[in-house]
């Protein structure tokens, strides 16, 4: 609070304490003043006791009138009670008639508590007490006003003989139980110097106290209304424009104006969406209930406006004036009417202009495949630079490479598809993983040793997509949910290479087809290369179809039927937590498993052509014989191709390699299996991926 | 244009069977007859460019060749409505438009003097693809032209592509009825090996299998021509959607093919397809849901390929793989749902020695063409009963070379001059060791079959007292032993084993 600039009060206010009532505090401070009062008080010469007691009354209801206006009189004293700031006490002249002297001290009250307020008013109404102390100074002063016009009315009743002690006494009772009830709560109110919804909140919690005498409630009510409209006033133009026009920091939420709504592209821990507009402490109890709606009303508010999005302030009808109070809850429905009006303005310019869906999809094309038909091609093209050392690869090539492939593919009729970049990241998928704490991973990966990079990591390891996205979609697709696709990305990617291997080595096999294989490792061979495409296609096919897609379906059925940009975040962050949960990214140990039968089957395909030139022997392609000239039978020579026999070392050791290649596959494969059922306990889709993985034949 | 696939149609039935794929095909995508995109065709998302490339007046073209040596056929599509799709340059019709004869031989012999005429427009298609994935030939096996010519291209495709995949959709006669072709087994034998040796995948289309379908699944009493031509191109359009609509998996051919063909030679594949429906036929429509559809595909009754096996071998026939393409309106949480009780129904009876499951392709449909039903799918297997269909056609060939009949017609060729008839039984050889092979997959020793040679496993042994670590040696003895439980099975169970046996036994 000490930040907010206000003006300052003005010199005479402080200097002039006999034009704000503050004199009252001096009077007893310096013995200067009680001097000067003490010599002016000219009753002191004669004791109130030596006049008739019908003298007396006369002389002591001017003195009370004096003393309702808080001015001393001949024989009513102001005294200053030690220790306690401002609380001055009346007192009267102790000679006076007894019965006198009774009713007087029984008016006493009424004077304290004027003069009680009245300091209250003058000092609250300074600049730096805030908007709620002023307005509530205001409603007090227009009670004073009334509270002098019956000082003066009692005067006028006074001079024309009228007014006994006694009727001093019964016109002064309506006022006496309100002023009671209004100085306990200054008191409590300077006494902690509340400002703001603190003073809203007394009030209530007072007015509740009082709930039994209606007349102080109701009064209490009608404060709290008229010191709470300058509150309110506030509220109204944060949840119908969004805007905090709050000068003395009363306002319960807060605007962190470093947090840039940039970040939410470029940082992955962002907190812009969460912490840019913040409640403080000290939300008005009447509000409370209410106060996580105020802020989201404002917050989407706030988005369209960045946006550029003419807001339609909700047409500002009487009826929808917050500071209009008419019944108990009208505030409580207006402030719900905003919220409902900002949500789904804000959540149909997400998804209608800002076209949401439109670029979720878009990003599944990309990131999760699900038209995976430019990938096949960008491998086709980008095949040599992928395959190039971390260091050594190009990204502008890259970039241009992936531009080809989505102009020449089905992605061409994607209008998003130039929002995709590409890049190449500096380290494996495990160990990337490894570096993102918050994901939840299941277990840390304990040895570091594991997590040594490979020695020759290639871009096929760390090629990665990005996407731009823009503002206000930056929220729902931040960062960390890019990252996430990201994820997912190279580990589909990854896969997708090593089915393009093990594709590759398939089609080897069937270039040998014509050659009678019979007794050579050839179709051992070729039943492995089967095994591993099969593992590789059971596992891709578990990620797209048993996760991806289904996971997908769901949350594109419930974003479709949210409420607000919050649900809508909401929903796909948990969609891909979901997604990269079930994608084993977040279980490190099956990850390195399926990592290691992945390299098993790349290093099969890579030895595929070398496995079997070495165990038979294959014809040198053939020039195309030309026909016509040639007379002799050329579709012999073709045919009639044999099973050469080799020298018996090569075929051994292509037999022992490829024995070998088995050998570590299965091995893996199996012992894959208990880790699949362990685990499946615990995370049920497990299930399906052993099913797929490990097949049927093996588990039943 | 990425992974293009060049079709060509060879013969008769190859180019009646092209025509309907290709007007189905123009139909999914909302190409019109002249080959212009049609104005509600602006969905997009499909990729065109794997079969058709667009002229400079932007009109697609399909990258078909029309092959023929009789110009009936082509002539009807010249004059069809559909004139104007196809590029004039790549029709082929020979000259003197006599056609085969319905002889292998002499379309296989035309074929090689034509050679280089057809060769360049098969070169000219392949450079005017970027990356060229590979070759579809539709031709039927028993005529001469499809079978001969057919043949002929296979092999050279082979020896001048041999990085390329070569896909058949290849139609085997119906053996129900008489054939007008008599010499039909010799045709189809012949055709065969080289659909063996020279053909990365045959998808085998039973004429006999699609006129019970016709007849029995579609009511029609005497089904036409044109009729299960459309059951013919459903099954092509149906195998070809996850190339054309992109998806997770399976978005090129080689993916495709891979996951299905376990060795290089068991790569006849068999299909199946429900709900069938023939245009303008009302059917009843049923409600359709994957479960429903995965569990028909696996009924024999919607295969597309009649079973000759006894009901004793029939129990033993296994699946060695299975893709099942779905399309249309699925839940994808269906999917799982579905396999989960075909697995536990046990309604599919794998391979043993493998590991095997259904795989799915979920794919987009056409939205241009309307359809009763909201899911459709299509089934590619590898089964081992494909091989009575094999055992059926040599049995045939073994009738008819008995009586020596008609191979005058065979000598006037070249490939058979002077009596030269080892081409028959070359052949011969070839398909019976692809039904062994076959045979041999049922068993769940089949991963020592390709292992059984007596030689090799000798030489293992020699080694293993030597440096090799005792495990291997330990792996080749059991196989050894395994090998020889396994051969003295072999020589009981089948006779026709152990005449093969003696054949590779000539060869070492």
């Amino acid at each position: 609070m000490d930040s907010v600039a206000c003006p300052s009060t003005p010199r005479w206010n402080v200097e002039r304490p006999f034009l704000t009532g503050r004199f009252h505090q001096f009077v007893f401070n310096s013995t200067f003043f009680g001097l000067l009062i003490y010599l002016n008080s000219p009753g002191s010469e004669n004791p109130v006791g030596c006049y008739h007691a019908s003298v007396q009354e006369l002389l002591v209801i001017d003195d009370l009138l004096s003393a309702l206006v808080g001015i001393e009189g001949r024989y009513t004293s102001i005294k200053r009670v030690r220790g306690n700031d401002g609380q001055v006490t009346f007192q009267v002249d102790a000679s006076m008639d007894l019965a006198l002297q009774e009713l007087t001290k029984r008016i006493f009250p009424l004077c304290e508590n004027f003069l009680l307020i009245n300091q209250f008013v003058e000092s609250r109404s300074q600049f730096k007490n805030g908007l709620v102390n002023h307005a509530f100074a205001a409603a007090l002063r227009a009670l004073l006003l009334d509270y002098q016009a019956m000082v003066a009315q009692l005067e006028h009743q006074f001079r024309l003989g009228r007014l006994s002690i006694q009727g001093f006494w019964f016109f002064c009772q309506p006022m006496m139980g309100s002023m009671q009830a209004l100085s306990t709560v200054i008191q409590k109110a300077s006494a902690n110097n509340f400002t703001g919804s603190a003073v809203l909140n007394l009030l209530q919690s007072q007015a509740k106290a009082m709930s039994g005498d209606h007349a102080v409630r109701s009064l209490l009510e009608k404060m709290m209304q008229s010191a709470s409209s300058a509150y309110l006033g506030i509220l109204e133009r944060w949840v119908y424009e969004g805007v905090i026009n709050d000068p003395y920091g009363e306002f319960f939420i807060a605007e962190n104006k470093s947090l840039q709504k940039e970040s939410l592209t470029q940082d992955y821990d962002a907190k812009y969406w969460k912490q840019r507009y913040s409640l403080k402490d000290g939300i008005p109890s009447f509000l409370a209930n209410a106060a996580g709606i105020i802020l989201t009303t404002g917050k989407y508010l706030n988005v369209m406006r960045e946006c550029g999005h003419n807001v339609q302030v909700v047409p500002m009808l009487e009826s929808s004036k917050l500071t209009s109070f008419e019944s108990n809850h009208h505030y409580l429905e207006c402030i719900k009417a905003a919220y409902d009006f900002a949500s789904g303005e804000l959540l149909n310019l997400i998804k209608e202009k800002y076209d949401l869906m439109g670029k979720l999809r878009s990003i599944k094309h990309y990131f999760l495949l699900d038209q995976g038909d430019f990938l096949v091609h960008f491998m086709d093209i980008a095949r040599d630079e992928l395959a190039k050392r971390l260091d050594e690869i190009s990204v502008e090539k890259l970039q241009s490479l992936l531009d080809l492939a989505l102009r020449t593919t089905a992605a061409s009729a994607d209008p998003c598809h130039e929002d995709l970049t590409c890049c190449v990241e500096r380290t494996s998928l495990l160990k990337r993983l490894g570096t993102l704490k918050d994901l939840e991973i299941n277990k840390p990966i304990s040895d570091s040793n594991d997590l040594e990079e490979p020695v020759s990591i290639t871009g096929l390891e760390t090629f990665s997509l990005s996407y731009k996205v823009r503002w206000p979609l930056s929220l729902v697709i931040s960062r960390k949910a890019l990252t996430k696709y990201q994820l997912i990305f190279r580990f589909l990617f990854h896969c997708k290479h090593v089915n393009r291997q093990l594709c590759g080595a398939w089609q080897i096999h069937q270039g040998i087809r014509a050659v009678n294989t019979r007794g050579t490792i050839i179709s051992r061979s070729s039943l492995l290369c089967r095994s591993m495409l099969k593992f590789i296609n059971s596992l891709l096919h578990y990620l797209t179809f048993e996760v991806l897609e289904p996971n997908w379906h769901v949350m594109h059925g419930r974003l479709q039927t949210a409420k607000s940009i919050d649900e809508v975040i909401q929903y796909h962050d948990f969609f891909l937590q979901k997604c990269l949960k079930e994608c084993l990214l977040l279980l490190p140990e099956l990850l390195k498993k399926v990592e290691k039968l992945k390299s098993i089957c790349l290093n099969y395909a890579a030895a595929t052509q070398w496995l079997i030139s070495s165990s038979i022997y294959l014809p040198k392609p053939e020039v195309v014989p030309s026909i016509g000239s040639e007379k002799s039978k050329p579709w012999r020579s073709r045919n009639k191709v044999q099973a050469l026999k080799l020298t018996a070392e090569d075929a051994t050791t292509a037999t022992e390699s490829l024995l070998k290649f088995e050998r570590e596959f299965n091995g893996e494969l199996q012992s894959l299996g208990p880790i699949l059922s362990n685990s499946s306990q615990a995370e049920p889709y497990l299930t399906h991926l052993a099913q797929w993985i490990i097949g049927v034949g093996n588990d039943q | 244009m990425p992974r293009e696939i060049i079709t060509l149609q060879v013969g008769q039935c190859g180019n009646q069977i092209g025509m309907e794929f290709w007007k189905q095909l123009c139909l999914e995508h909302g190409i019109s007859k002249e080959g212009i995109l049609e104005d509600f065709a602006t969905q997009g998302g499909d990729r065109k460019d794997v079969f058709f490339y667009q002229a400079d007046d932007q009109h697609y073209i399909p990258r078909a060749l029309l092959i023929d040596l009789e110009p009936r056929v082509i002539n009807g599509i010249q004059n069809s409505e559909y004139r104007n799709l196809y590029n004039h340059e790549n029709i082929f019709v020979s000259d003197h438009g006599g056609g085969a004869g319905n002889n292998w031989a002499s379309g296989y012999h035309q074929g090689e003097q034509v050679q280089e005429d057809i060769m360049d427009m098969v070169d000219r298609e392949a450079d005017g693809s970027d990356s060229l994935e590979g070759f579809v030939l539709c031709h039927s096996i028993a005529g001469g032209t499809g079978s001969g010519m057919g043949s002929y291209l296979l092999e050279t495709l082979n020896d001048r592509y041999s990085k390329k995949l070569v896909q058949t959709y290849s139609v085997f006669p119906n053996q129900m009825e008489t054939s007008d072709v008599v010499v039909q087994p010799y045709n189809s034998l012949l055709t065969l090996k080289r659909l063996t040796l020279n053909a990365d995948c045959v998808v085998v289309l039973d004429n006999t299998a699609l006129n019970r379908i016709a007849v029995e699944r579609l009511h029609l009493s005497n089904p036409t021509f044109a009729q299960t031509n459309s059951l013919v191109s459903t099954v092509m359009s149906a195998s070809t959607t996850t190339l054309r609509y992109p998806g997770y998996m399976n978005n090129d051919l080689v993916g495709l093919l891979a996951s299905l063909i376990p060795t290089p030679r068991c790569h006849f594949l068999m299909t199946g397809y429900t709900p069938l429906t023939v245009e303008r036929q009302a059917n009843v429509i049923r409600k359709t849901t994957v479960l429903d559809v995965m569990r028909r595909l696996l009924q024999t009754k919607n295969i597309m390929v009649s079973s000759y096996a006894r009901t004793k071998e029939a129990s033993q026939a296994k699946y060695i793989s299975i893709l099942n393409i779905i399309q249309g309106e699925v839940d994808p949480t269906q999917v799982h749902e579905s396999l989960q009780r075909i697995r536990e129904r046990k309604l599919v009876n794998f391979i043993e020695w493998g590991p095997a499951s259904i795989q799915v392709a979920l794919s987009r449909k056409s939205p241009y063409v309307q359809t009763a039903h909201r899911v459709s799918g299509l089934m590619l297997a590898s089964h081992t009963s494909i091989r009575h269909l094999f055992s059926k056609c040599l049995s045939q060939y073994e009738k008819l070379r008995k009586k020596q009949a008609f191979l005058d017609n065979y000598r006037k060729f070249p490939m058979f001059a002077d009596n030269d008839l080892s081409e028959f039984d070359e052949s011969r050889e070839i398909i019976e060791s692809l039904v062994d092979e076959y045979k041999a997959c049922e068993s769940p020793d089949y991963i020592k079959w390709g292992m059984e040679d007596p030689d090799r496993a000798l030489t293992g042994e020699g080694n293993a007292t030597g440096t090799v670590d005792p495990k291997l040696a330990d792996e080749v003895a059991r196989s050894v032993s395994n090998f020889k439980e396994f051969e003295t099975t072999l020589h009981k169970a089948n006779l026709a084993t152990s005449v093969i046996w003696g054949v590779i036994q000539e060869y070492i």
